[in-house]
């Protein structure tokens, strides 16, 4: 009970996701049918397993049956297989279906899903074989020697809000492993760290974001047919504001609906929550949810940076993989089967590397070989510069996209470079077009029944955090967050932030002052992405803190 | 011989995790399990203990279907040793008397008996929250026969072979010097449960947890289960929530909010809609036989609890259901009152004033002071030379240790805290008897949302009944009783608990009883040591307003405020017109405390504060900001809607 808690494992997998449960499946079955008897550890910051998984969904099954040969497709659980998939041009009372699908966007055989509830599956089936999970606890620190890693370590839990040790403070575990498999998911905070201590981003593009904020409904029957799809492009959103909506129907007459948009628009008082409500109100969307009735809330960030933001995927003893790793495909937003395939490519790599005892960097080059070689590298390469072309706006973007798809990817510039999220914001005294609050003035107020207020949606989220921890977001520079992100910016943090983390406080006097309600936060790490200079750090709260995501 | 630290607890579901169902209505199928609160606290308290006793073995037990293995690898997660289930199917449907019984069984079977040489601590949970009775822990130890200290805050050992404990009575605490073994029951405001840490969790996902049917530790089935236990739940009835949904103040800062809360109250907030009530359909009475279960024991004896030299309130109270039952039972069913202590005959014409018919005293010099071991040996002779047909005691720290421990000794079943308390008649189909005349006790279950209907079938029936449910009686001076004496044999081995302090405060809980006006401050408010919620007062009293502060029970444990003052304590109700909870979370216990008032302002930083599920107008905002605004109103003249004292 003291502070020399150590376990050993061969391999430990950071986060409970679809990278890392495919990490851990395809490494059990590759040591089984080679009669080896190594320790695999998963250990998720969730409650439980789907806790903190959240995705549209629309996934791509084919790498389900390789991940699971033994198991026919129909016993996953995903919802239903995509019957009807349009794309429409959505304005605020009218919309127009086009007759094509943006290219690479064509669903034909994928199936909607609940993320959450194809992970609880896929952790049934790794404890079937062997792989041990724990849930509910977080890891904030990664262990070295000499410079190299070999594990990490669970948080210190016991501490209030000053930092102090509590009489009941229990000291973290430290977990040592031969290899460790860094599967946090977007904006992974122990990858981050990992990427800086090795400089595994050198000489790649800035990763950049988008946020989704999503809800779950139920409808009444006849509003939508489970596998009937939308992807919506244009209102409410600017020619700067990469992104769309989604609206997927579920069985049971449930829908999920979302609006996801790239963080690197200008607009400081820019609110995607609340972008996400007016998008509801327009007519295509709420004639969807009409008579239905809101059942969960959430939201999330995703790595859209593509291939040329990829950091370096190993170095001695770790691994990174899945959208920690930043392998999403654009423009779908597609990453579940590539976080899937890149889990296998890390066992197969952990597995050959714990073998020849060699898990060192030149023998985990392998995993980056074994992607370069596989479906990732197709689908990520042949749109490596199609992110960075809207950052000029959505009309100088797709004229881009085009010449990417004539040059198979490389346009007329060959790389294009992409600028961190953080510094696409404008002061308010920058911007030139109206900001936020008056470009949708009137239709901001939330009427709980088709729209909703912050406060409400998080209520949907069922997020709960312990009071006795230190707060979990980092202001690095108060005072310079006084005086550039509240005097200069406005204090973006309020708007962007997706659960009501941030609130600026104005007393009567006029002196304005953030406070954090770390209590509300959905883990989503927009703060950590967007909070312009770069001024916030998120770091893990205790384990089993944050949103409780049912079917998200 | 190394310390054994042995910790009961039970598995609930989690209340606040209860989500609404897509109907509409609470899902509790999706409610996720927990280690009961209390309980883990009692968990915590072992980890606690260990610290001074290194080489102590932890053990933890519970009773319940193999699901609640769950919680026992939580338990060993965050530093248990071992783990032992009772499980079986026989005792479902146990009430309070089997589950100890069964419980205590168990850990006789384990080698954990009063004449055991290796020394053990029991530790548990005060109450859980789908049962709320407080009932096992004071089983346990009577069924072992050894000492116990329930509603304890914190314990430690004294290094000499003692336990030190803080228990929690009205008003303020004490503490408890116990001998080894003993049983001790923790309140959820200690030291809080720790999370379970990985190197635990590990151990505990390989542990083998010990199970035990109850042929395994030689229990009969006479006595447990649904048809041994000597209580039944016979009616469970969802209690309609009085209160209408709050109305929220909206503004962009404190001076709006507070203008929208006044112009909220002006409009008197939301009104709950009344659906018309069905009628019911005549239950066909089956012609039956009466059947006279009582074989004999007649009349209702209460126990006259003393407080700082005073017949408590709650004692008091208690005379009027204990005088309604008897007019119920008519037949001259007496009422006698027990006062036990060391010169107190001249509280017996009191006692008869408010409607005692026949007071019982027992003095001697050792029984000054109350402590459960003497006092339940006590009654329970009374119990066994008058026989009355029913005991009731207030439901105060007191009252709810000693009736279970009383109810072990007489084979009685005990009902909790009740709220509703008259005679009715059990149709027993099966036997095709009508059991007659019977003691109903209605209680409210399921944190507060269900009224349950409990019957015994020993006598004395048992109940102990919720402080501030019962009004005083109306004094009839002059009335006429009997006062008669009872000399009971005392035993030493009941004397081994020392009292080391008692600490109560005065004054205050009176004025919280008669207030118009209380402010409330929470955990949320001890940033300045309450100044801005005692001047909001003051500045009420200044406009002659009868208010008055008081504080939930964090801060009287920080020192902030003292014991009198606490809103939320076992057995405390209050009911002014208006109630302003300030930085008040919204615990279970303190809401019991406060729900009653009239009008119900919460004020908190955090929008999903419970307390705002209880209140009837709401501000989302920091005390800091909202409190100074509301003083300057009050300063105006604003008197949240109360008049003036004329004088």
């Amino acid at each position: 009970m003291n502070g020399n808690d150590t376990v050993s494992t061969d391999v430990l997998i950071i986060g409970g996701g679809p990278s890392g449960l495919a990490t851990a499946i395809r490494l059990a079955d590759i040591l089984k049918q080679t009669g080896r008897n190594n320790r695999i550890l998963l250990i998720e910051k969730g409650r439980e397993i789907g806790s903190h998984i959240l995705s549209g969904a629309v996934i791509k099954p084919l790498v389900f049956k390789e991940l699971l040969p033994d198991v026919n497709l129909s016993e996953i659980p995903f919802n239903s297989e995509v019957t009807k998939d349009t794309t429409i041009l959505l304005g605020e009372k009218g919309f127009i279906a086009l007759p094509f699908h943006v290219p690479y966007m064509s669903n034909k055989g994928n199936y909607v899903a609940s993320l959450g509830q194809v992970c609880r599956y896929l952790a049934i089936k790794a404890q079937e074989k062997g792989v041990e999970i724990y849930t509910g606890f977080a890891i904030d620190e990664i262990l070295y020697k000499d410079g190299k890693v070999i594990g990490a370590k669970t948080k210190d839990t016991g501490i209030d809000h000053h930092g102090q040790k509590l009489e009941n403070f229990q000291p973290g575990t430290r977990i040592e492993a031969r290899i460790t498999v860094f599967a946090e998911g977007t904006r992974g905070s122990l990858t981050k760290m990992l990427i800086a201590k090795f400089n595994l981003n050198k000489d790649r593009n800035e990763q950049v974001y988008s946020l989704g904020c999503k809800e779950l409904w139920v409808v009444p029957p006849g509003n939508i047919k489970p596998g009937e799809i939308y992807h919506t492009m244009g209102y409410p959103l600017d020619n700067d504001e990469f992104g769309g909506g989604f609206i997927y129907g579920l069985n049971d007459n449930k829908v999920a609906v979302g609006l996801v948009v790239g963080l690197d628009y200008q607009d400081p008082s820019f609110d995607v929550h609340d972008a996400f409500q007016i998008w509801k109100a327009s007519s295509f969307v709420s004639k969807i949810l009409k008579g239905g009735k809101m059942v969960e809330y959430g939201a999330k960030t995703l790595p859209e940076g593509g291939y040329y933001a990829i950091p370096k995927l190993y170095t001695d003893n770790a691994i990174i993989v899945g959208d920690s790793a930043g392998l999403v495909a654009m423009p779908a937003l597609k990453g579940v089967h590539l976080a899937v395939r890149s889990g296998m490519l890390a066992a197969q790599t952990a597995a050959d590397a714990l073998s020849r005892n060699d898990t060192s960097e030149k023998s985990l080059q392998q995993y980056e070989t074994l992607v370069n070689n596989s479906s990732i590298y197709k689908e990520m390469y042949v749109v490596r510069n199609f992110r960075q072309g809207f950052a000029k706006g959505l009309i100088a973007g797709g004229l881009l996209f085009g010449t990417q798809l004539i040059t198979g990817g490389a346009g007329f510039f060959g790389r294009l470079r992409s600028h961190a999220d953080y510094q696409t914001t404008l002061k308010l005294s920058e911007l030139k077009k109206k900001p936020f609050k008056e470009r949708f003035k009137g239709k901001l107020e939330f009427d709980k029944v088709l729209t909703f207020d912050k406060s409400t949606d998080v209520y949907h989220s069922g997020v709960y955090h312990d009071e006795d921890q230190v707060v979990h977001l980092h202001i690095k520079d108060m005072e310079k967050f006084n005086a550039v992100n509240i005097e200069e910016y406005g204090a973006p943090e309020q708007f962007f932030c997706s659960s009501e983390v941030y609130e600026l406080h104005v007393d009567k006097a006029g002196h304005k002052e953030i406070r954090i309600h770390a209590e509300n936060c959905m883990h989503c790490k927009t703060c950590d992405i967007k909070s312009p200079g770069d001024n916030i750090t998120w770091v893990v709260p205790n384990g089993g803190n944050g949103p409780d995501f049912q079917n998200m | 011989m190394a310390l054994t630290i042995i910790s009961l607890i039970k598995q609930v579901p989690l209340p606040s995790e209860m989500r609404m169902g897509e109907d509409g209505l609470m899902d509790r199928t999706k409610a996720k399990s927990i280690i009961n609160i209390d309980c883990s606290f009692g968990l915590e308290a072992g980890l606690q203990l260990k610290k001074q006793y290194p080489d102590a073995r932890l053990i933890v037990c519970s009773m319940g279907p193999k699901s609640f293995e769950n919680s026992l690898r939580t338990a060993v997660s965050m530093g248990y040793d071992e783990a032992y289930l009772l499980s079986d199917r026989k005792l479902g449907g146990s009430d309070t008397y089997a589950t100890g019984l069964a419980i205590s069984t168990m850990l006789k079977h384990l080698g954990f008996t009063k004449d055991s040489k290796e020394p053990f601590i029991i530790l548990a949970g005060r109450q859980t929250s789908d049962g709320d009775t407080a009932h096992v822990p004071s089983q346990v130890a009577e069924k072992i026969g050894i000492p116990q200290a329930t509603f304890v805050e914190s314990v430690k050992a004294d290094g000499a072979g003692n336990v030190i404990a803080k228990r929690i009575i009205e008003g303020g605490y004490q503490i408890l010097k116990l001998p080894i073994p003993c049983v001790i029951s923790l309140t959820p405001t200690g030291i809080p449960p720790r999370k379970p840490s990985l190197s635990g969790a590990i151990k505990a996902r390989n542990l083998q947890i010990t199970t035990f049917g109850i042929d395994d530790i030689g229990l009969g089935t006479e006595k447990i289960g649904i048809n041994g236990s000597p209580t039944i739940v016979v009616k469970v009835v969802n209690i309609v929530s009085e209160r209408p949904p709050i109305v929220m103040s909206e503004g962009h800062n404190e001076a709006a909010l507070v203008d929208s809360l006044i112009v909220n109250l002006k409009k008197g907030g939301n009104v709950l809609e009344k659906k018309e009530k069905v009628d019911k359909k005549e239950i066909e009475y089956p012609d039956f036989p009466d059947k006279d279960f009582r074989n004999g024991a007649r009349g209702i004896l209460t126990w006259a609890e003393l407080t700082n030299g005073k017949i408590s309130r709650p004692s008091l109270e208690l005379l009027t259901p204990a005088r309604n039952l008897a007019n119920q039972l008519g037949n001259d069913t007496k009422v006698m009152t027990l006062i036990i202590g060391k010169n107190v005959k001249p509280f017996a014409q009191t006692l008869i004033e408010h409607g005692s018919d026949e007071v019982i005293i027992v003095e001697n010099e050792k029984l000054e002071e109350y402590l459960v071991m003497p006092f339940s040996s006590v009654i329970a002779q009374v119990i066994k030379e008058r026989n009355p047909e029913i005991a009731l005691f207030a439901a105060t720290t007191s009252g709810r240790e000693l009736a279970p421990r009383i109810g072990m000794k007489t084979d009685s079943g005990v009902t909790a805290d009740c709220t509703g308390l008259e005679i009715g008649e059990y149709i027993d189909k099966k036997e095709k008897v009508i059991y007659k005349p019977i003691l109903e006790s209605r209680r409210p279950t399921y944190g507060e949302s269900k009224l349950a209907t409990i019957l015994g079938f020993v006598c004395p029936q048992i109940s102990t009944a919720r402080a501030g449910t019962f009004e005083v009686p109306v004094v009839v001076e002059g009335r006429k009783g009997i006062v008669s004496y009872f000399n009971p044999v005392l035993e030493d081995k009941d004397f081994v608990v020392e009292i080391v302090k008692t600490e109560r405060g005065e004054g205050g809980l009176q004025n919280l009883f008669s207030a118009d006006i209380i402010i409330t401050g929470g955990r949320g408010t001890t940033g300045d040591n309450l100044a801005l919620i005692k001047s909001l007062a003051a500045e009420l009293k200044k406009q002659g307003v009868n208010a008055e502060w008081a504080s939930s029970r964090p801060v009287v444990d920080e020192g902030v405020a003292e014991y009198a003052r606490q809103v939320g304590q076992t057995g405390k109700t209050i009911r002014p017109k208006i109630y302003v909870a300030v930085g008040v979370s919204g615990a279970i216990q303190h809401i019991a405390g406060m729900k009653e008032s009239e009008k119900i302002i919460a004020i908190d930083h955090n929008p999903k504060a419970h307390i705002f599920n209880y209140a009837d107008f709401g501000i989302v905002g920091e005390y800091t900001d909202i409190v100074p605004e509301l003083i300057e109103r009050v300063k105006a003249g604003f008197k949240f809607g109360i008049e003036a004292k004329k004088n």
